[in-house]
């Protein structure tokens, strides 16, 4: 609190020659910049952070037993400026912990964060300011306000003077086409019109970064993917955005970046592509036409081909190509099959999905919760 | 990205006072049913006063106390323990609620500090508890038949407003012990019957044995209570003038939001520290 209060304040933490007559925030967001330039570089800087929690387990009506529960193990990674970056990972890997960690809501037991070039544990509050949060969902709501009360208050509460607080209600509002219902209390909407209006929250201070866990949670599809639009609108107009997620196909369509972590471990990060292309497991390419038994043999005598197999589908055949390479091989395919007189009709390759990268680095499926260790 | 300034932070006081002030309007009769609270509370001591005292009830009191207006002398001690009650109360129930809806976590995701929000809500306590003690005062006078006009009104009030703040701090050290342990109502329940008896609701604390009177004088409410009733009914401030007993309330006023604060700050950090405060 003290140390954002005054002017004069905020311009202690920065050079000599900084004047400290700061408009706003976002000019020492700024200033701030090019001083500190490492951990300026990049909006999000995690170096190997750790989090215990202490439970109590329960044995019985009186006794317990105090356990720690590791939910985040020596996880070090960035997030670039200007991208879309997916934490992807099952029920209980550690994103929302991770997430309660960059919004100040919970200390690191070990490790160091930076947002925004800010210390999560030193400057708090500088860190509040300059991240858009939206983490319960319609948890996070006063029911027995309107929506637009709702906004105007937590507007309020990011220092927006009163006439503000109204016009950027209004904008969000409008933006997640809640206007109708705006001036109803919470308790009378529909889930998904609680967690789009918590939506609206997140951007309620317009911070240049947005952190959004499991936004799309409860809403049905046309709503999910009218968020996910507004999601890369406002990527466009220059917001990072982190996006928690266990849903691949939603990681795959909207982000740059995704890491995928488990256990509190960081698997992978990459672009869905590279992390796609790492696998180093089977391609399969489905080709119909008419192919002659001969042909699937000599296919099978590919060295890169594993096995195939041969089916009828729609009064043609089926061959089903299990092979070390995804595309690489199709210009072998085609030609022995041209060879040997087959006719083909379409080919289709088996595109790898993320949630097969997930299968392959932890050798189970994504739907499956995975208690961490303790 | 606007600037936090103190107008900004006043702001978000009367923002948050306001929001309160918006929700109870959703369940109404409530400011309503405030009003009887201290009537009714002070009610059963006066009818055990006019029965088990009689006719000498009202001597007897004034040998005792210093006035033999024991209905205003009662009346005037269930009123400001309303006050202090709401102030334990709403900053209580206002914490608990905002554990069990969620929205505490929302709060902590924003760049102010959480006293402020409770500065609000107590703001809106004061608002509330003024409201329906003035109102029961006046009420009851009208019912139980004394003059309510009598003395100095405005130092009274003066005691209220500056007793409020150190009351605050208290109710603040009592909300870091919610914050950790997420419950309020058993804490709040003991507190209130411990605070109307130190603070002398139906009696002076001038027949306590010595250390339970320093105990007592020890308490920001208790030098509220003897100070609206000196004003009001001239019993006699504790140190003789009232303004050495408003310095004493004044000294209080600067101590106890500090402390409120440190501890608050603390268990914050503990919390934070562990499972967060999401938790309920
Ligand atoms: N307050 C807490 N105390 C103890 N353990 C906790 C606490 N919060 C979370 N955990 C544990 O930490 C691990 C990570 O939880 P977290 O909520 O971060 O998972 P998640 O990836 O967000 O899962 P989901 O997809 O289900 O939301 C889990 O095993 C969980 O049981
Ligand atoms: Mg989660």
């Amino acid at each position: 609190m003290i140390d954002l209060c005054h002017p004069s304040r905020l311009g202690s933490n920065l050079s000599k020659g900084f004047v400290p007559s700061v408009d706003n925030l976002e000019t020492l967001y700024h200033a701030n910049r090019s001083i500190n330039n490492h951990a300026m570089s990049q909006p999000v800087i995690i170096e190997h952070l750790v989090k215990v929690y202490t439970v109590r387990q329960r044995k019985g009506l009186f006794r317990s037993q105090k356990i720690e529960v590791h939910a985040l193990n020596d996880v070090s990674f960035e997030v670039k400026e200007g991208e879309i970056f997916g934490l992807l990972g099952p029920n209980g890997a550690g994103k929302t912990t991770l997430i309660k960690i960059l919004t100040t809501l919970l200390l690191p037991t070990a490790g160091k964060v930076f947002v925004n070039g800010y210390d999560v544990v030193k400057q708090e509050n500088q860190v509040r300011s300059s991240v858009g949060c939206m983490l319960m969902g319609e948890r996070g709501l006063y029911w027995k306000l309107t929506g637009r009360e709702n906004l105007e208050y937590f507007a309020a509460l990011y220092h927006l003077p009163p006439k503000k607080r109204k016009q950027r209600a209004a904008q969000i509002l409008k933006l997640i086409q809640l206007e109708d219902i705006a001036d109803r209390t919470v308790e009378t909407y529909s889930s998904g019109q609680k967690m789009k209006l918590a939506f609206g929250k997140a951007l309620i201070q317009d911070a240049p970064l947005l952190v959004l866990d499991e936004p799309t949670n409860t809403l049905d599809v046309p709503s999910a993917s009218e968020l996910r639009a507004i999601v890369r609108q406002l990527n466009q107009q220059g917001k990072t955005v982190i996006y928690t997620t266990h849903i691949m196909a939603e990681a795959e369509a909207l982000c740059q970046r995704v890491a995928i972590i488990d256990r509190g471990e960081l698997l992978a990060l990459g672009t869905p592509d590279e992390l796609k292309a790492s696998l180093r497991s089977a391609r399969i390419t489905h080709i119909e036409g008419v192919i002659s038994a001969q042909a699937e043999e000599k296919v099978r005598r590919l060295p890169q081909v594993r096995r195939t197999t041969r089916s009828a589908k729609n009064g043609a055949t089926l061959l089903t190509v299990v092979s070390d390479e995804g595309y690489e091989i199709l210009p072998d395919l085609i030609r022995v099959l041209g060879e040997h007189g087959a006719r083909i009709q379409k080919i289709i390759p088996e595109e790898p999905t993320l949630e097969d990268v997930f299968i392959a680095k932890t050798g189970r499926t994504l739907a499956e919760d995975t208690r961490v260790r303790s | 990205m606007t600037q936090p300034s103190w107008q900004s932070v006043f702001s978000i006081v009367l923002a948050s006072a306001r929001m309160r002030f918006l929700t109870i309007t959703r369940y109404p009769g409530q400011l309503v049913l405030d009003t009887f609270i201290p009537i009714v509370f002070a009610a059963m001591p006066i009818l055990l006063g006019r029965a088990g005292g009689g006719e000498s009830a009202a001597e007897m009191f004034q040998r005792n106390t210093g006035t033999a207006n024991y209905v205003g002398y009662l009346l005037i001690g269930s009123s400001v323990f309303t006050i202090v009650s709401f102030a334990f109360w709403h900053l209580a129930y206002w914490l608990r609620w905002e554990q069990e809806s969620g929205t505490l976590e929302a709060l902590y995701l924003a760049p102010v500090h959480r006293i402020w929000v409770a500065a609000g809500t107590a703001l809106y306590s004061c608002g509330r508890g003024l409201f329906a003690a003035l109102t029961a005062y006046f009420l009851g006078a009208l019912i139980l038949r004394f003059n309510p006009l009598q003395g100095e009104l405005g130092l009274a009030l003066l005691f209220i407003l500056v007793g409020f703040i150190p009351l605050y701090g208290m109710t603040l050290l009592y909300g870091a012990v919610i914050l950790k342990v997420k419950e309020a109502n058993a804490l709040v329940n003991l507190m209130q019957w411990g605070v109307s008896f130190l603070m002398g609701i139906f009696f002076p604390i001038t027949i306590f044995p010595p250390l339970l009177k320093i105990i007592a004088l020890l308490f920001p409410p208790t030098w509220m209570t003897n100070g609206v009733r000196s004003a009001l009914l001239g019993i006699g401030f504790f140190l003789g003038e009232w303004y050495l007993d408003l310095a004493v309330l004044w000294g209080f006023m600067l101590i106890a939001p500090l402390f409120g604060y440190w501890v608050f700050n603390h268990v914050e950090i503990n919390v934070r520290r562990n499972e967060g405060v999401g938790q309920f």
